[in-house]
């Protein structure tokens, strides 16, 4: 079972906001599509979805399950006036799913969402309609989802609680997920491999590790009395506290490391910081 | 297939009866029809006193003239204005909201097609205003019975006509039924208004001017011969040849036929529309 977008072309009022893009996603896989605002991102959800018709090119969908697609596009909509399991039943009825007490309480589980609230969805985070959102597209059991940014809005353990729902739903049940955001971090984090989308284009497929290599300019470096460390003094570390923030040197970041280990210093983490203007910049070069 | 085993129309029907605004909009009728009545206690006999004084000299009316058959033809009059805006309104909202909080997005990617789906909002539209006109029928005549019982009805219609009590139950109850064709008219002039300009307020400003435009027209009575004749906006007054003294049934059928022709028109064009068109 495989999802394609095939030399996608679209234009609003004269303006090309897609110049012939195309991707794939196999089962059980998570591709993410990273782009700044306005680079194309949701429009080709959109298409991808049938939501918006193409000018040229196709959506090709290989699967024999009835349902080829579930999604969310730009944020997660649902009747504000109803429950979980409210929404739950009327989209689930409008489709023909299966909207029994126990198969609304599954679908709950499923997410992570308390089956026994009732109160309007009106009262919930964007973290937990984001998951509804997501239950509602797993309805009728479809083998690909679309989510179009899905971690806008959310606060950093909503973000790790959505990230770890969205790997669970690709290897447990092996859905493709096709993922679309502006947050470098988290695409590096979530996905199998990544398309880069820079003014309607496709400008890179990467995998997470040469995306996270080519974007990245500075590591943050937490450690105990960085303020002592030679090394990061001869490598122009920036030092706040237990943080030290180090442009990436000629000889790479595991040689620091290596020497600060050496040096004696503690380290606790070394997280790479990500800008996705890099990846744009270095196409334009 | 009956219509209410269609899932999308019982949801959607579900949705419309789970929003506020649906039983502000009932509310606001009911509310309406009480201010009439109030109205009508306080100055209507004084007022109809001084209107029919020469007329009681000449005449003999049987009971009161303020009476429940003349509060709900004042109550039917509503059908002017008062009731279509109050229906295009929450007609027209049932697919704005939808469109502007993103569930029509969400909807549409549940796989349903679209043509199901506007057809299913349609049906809706219909079965709440003819719904509507039932209830409006109903609690005007309930009050307006058990306040003022019942007498001869008098109205002003080209000239000053008189009815019996029992021919007047008749003739207003045919007026309703008559009028819910014009009040579906409105609504799914209202439903096609939503799906060509998708914002809430841009709708309800338009689908006013289209109600206004539609009354000035109607007092101006345009045109001449068959253009006269089947020009829509004269045909939603029909409900008002039951007053007349004789009724001329034959008119009468063929201008519910034609305006049953519009609201056809009407609502393929706006599922015709709405498939044509991307959702955003």
């Amino acid at each position: 079972m495989s999802l394609a977008a095939i030399q996608i072309q679209k234009s609003f009022n004269n303006t090309q906001v897609l110049k012939q893009v195309s991707l794939h996603c196999e089962q059980g896989e998570i591709v993410g599509l990273l782009g700044v605002n306005g680079a194309g991102k949701s429009t080709l959800f959109k298409i991808i979805m049938g939501l918006v018709s193409a000018d040229a090119g196709e959506v090709s969908i290989t699967t024999n399950k009835g349902k080829m697609l579930g999604g969310i596009i730009e944020k997660p909509a649902l009747y504000e006036y109803l429950n979980a399991a409210e929404n739950l039943r009327a989209f689930g009825k409008i489709q023909g799913a299966p909207v029994s007490d126990a198969a609304t309480t599954s679908y709950l589980e499923r997410v992570g969402l308390d089956t026994k609230r009732s109160d309007r969805v009106k009262n919930y985070s964007m973290g937990m309609r984001q998951r509804l959102a997501i239950a509602i597209a797993l309805l009728n059991d479809p083998p690909f989802l679309v989510l179009d940014e899905p971690f806008s809005g959310l606060d950093p353990m909503g973000v790790t609680r959505l990230r770890t729902l969205i790997m669970e739903l690709a290897r447990e049940r092996g859905i493709g997920i096709l993922v679309s955001s502006h947050l470098v971090d988290e695409m590096i984090r979530t996905c199998d491999r990544i398309y880069v989308i820079n003014n309607g284009k496709i400008i890179r497929e990467d995998t997470p590790r040469a995306l996270v290599e080519k974007s990245t300019s500075y590591y943050l470096i937490s450690g105990e009395h960085l303020e002592r460390s030679k090394v990061l003094r001869d490598n122009g570390a920036l030092i706040q506290g237990h943080t030290a923030r180090v442009k990436e040197p000629p000889k790479g970041i595991e040689n620091i490391i290596k020497d600060l280990a050496e040096e004696g210093t503690k380290v606790f983490s070394c997280v790479p910081e990500t800008d996705i203007k890099k990846l744009l910049d270095v196409v334009d070069e | 297939m009956s219509l209410m085993n269609n899932a999308v129309i019982r949801v959607e029907w579900y949705k419309l009866f789970r929003q506020s605004r649906t039983w502000y909009a009932l509310g606001a009728l009911l509310l309406l029809q009480v201010v009439l009545l109030l109205n009508a206690w306080y100055q209507g006999a004084s007022l109809l006193d001084i209107f029919l004084e020469n007329l009681k000299q000449s005449f003999h009316f049987q009971g009161e003239l303020l009476n429940g058959h003349l509060l709900v033809y004042i109550v039917l009059n509503t059908m002017w204005f008062h009731l279509p805006l109050i229906l295009m309104i929450v007609v027209s909202g049932m697919l704005t909201s939808e469109m502007e909080a993103g569930t029509l997005r969400t909807v549409m990617m549940t796989g349903i097609s679209k043509g199901r789906y506007i057809r299913s909002k349609f049906t809706v539209a219909i079965l709440f205003t003819v719904l509507v006109v039932i209830l409006v029928a109903l609690t005007s005549g309930i009050l307006s019975y058990l306040i003022f019982g019942v007498g001869d009805l008098f109205v002003f219609h080209g000239a000053l006509n008189f009815f019996e009590s029992n021919d007047a139950f008749l003739r207003l109850f045919l007026a309703f039924a008559a009028g819910s064709f014009s009040m579906v008219f409105f609504s799914v002039v209202s439903m096609l208004l939503a799906v060509i300009f998708r914002e809430t307020v841009k709708t309800w400003i338009v689908a006013a001017f289209f109600l206004i435009v539609c009354n000035l027209l109607l007092q101006m009575q345009l045109g001449e011969g068959w253009f006269r004749r089947l020009f829509f906006v004269n045909l939603n007054d029909t409900w008002q040849m039951f007053f007349e003294y004789t009724i001329n049934w034959s008119a009468i059928l063929w201008n519910l036929i034609f305006l049953a022709g519009y609201i056809l028109i009407i609502t393929a064009v706006g599922i015709w529309w709405f498939k044509k068109t991307d959702i955003e």
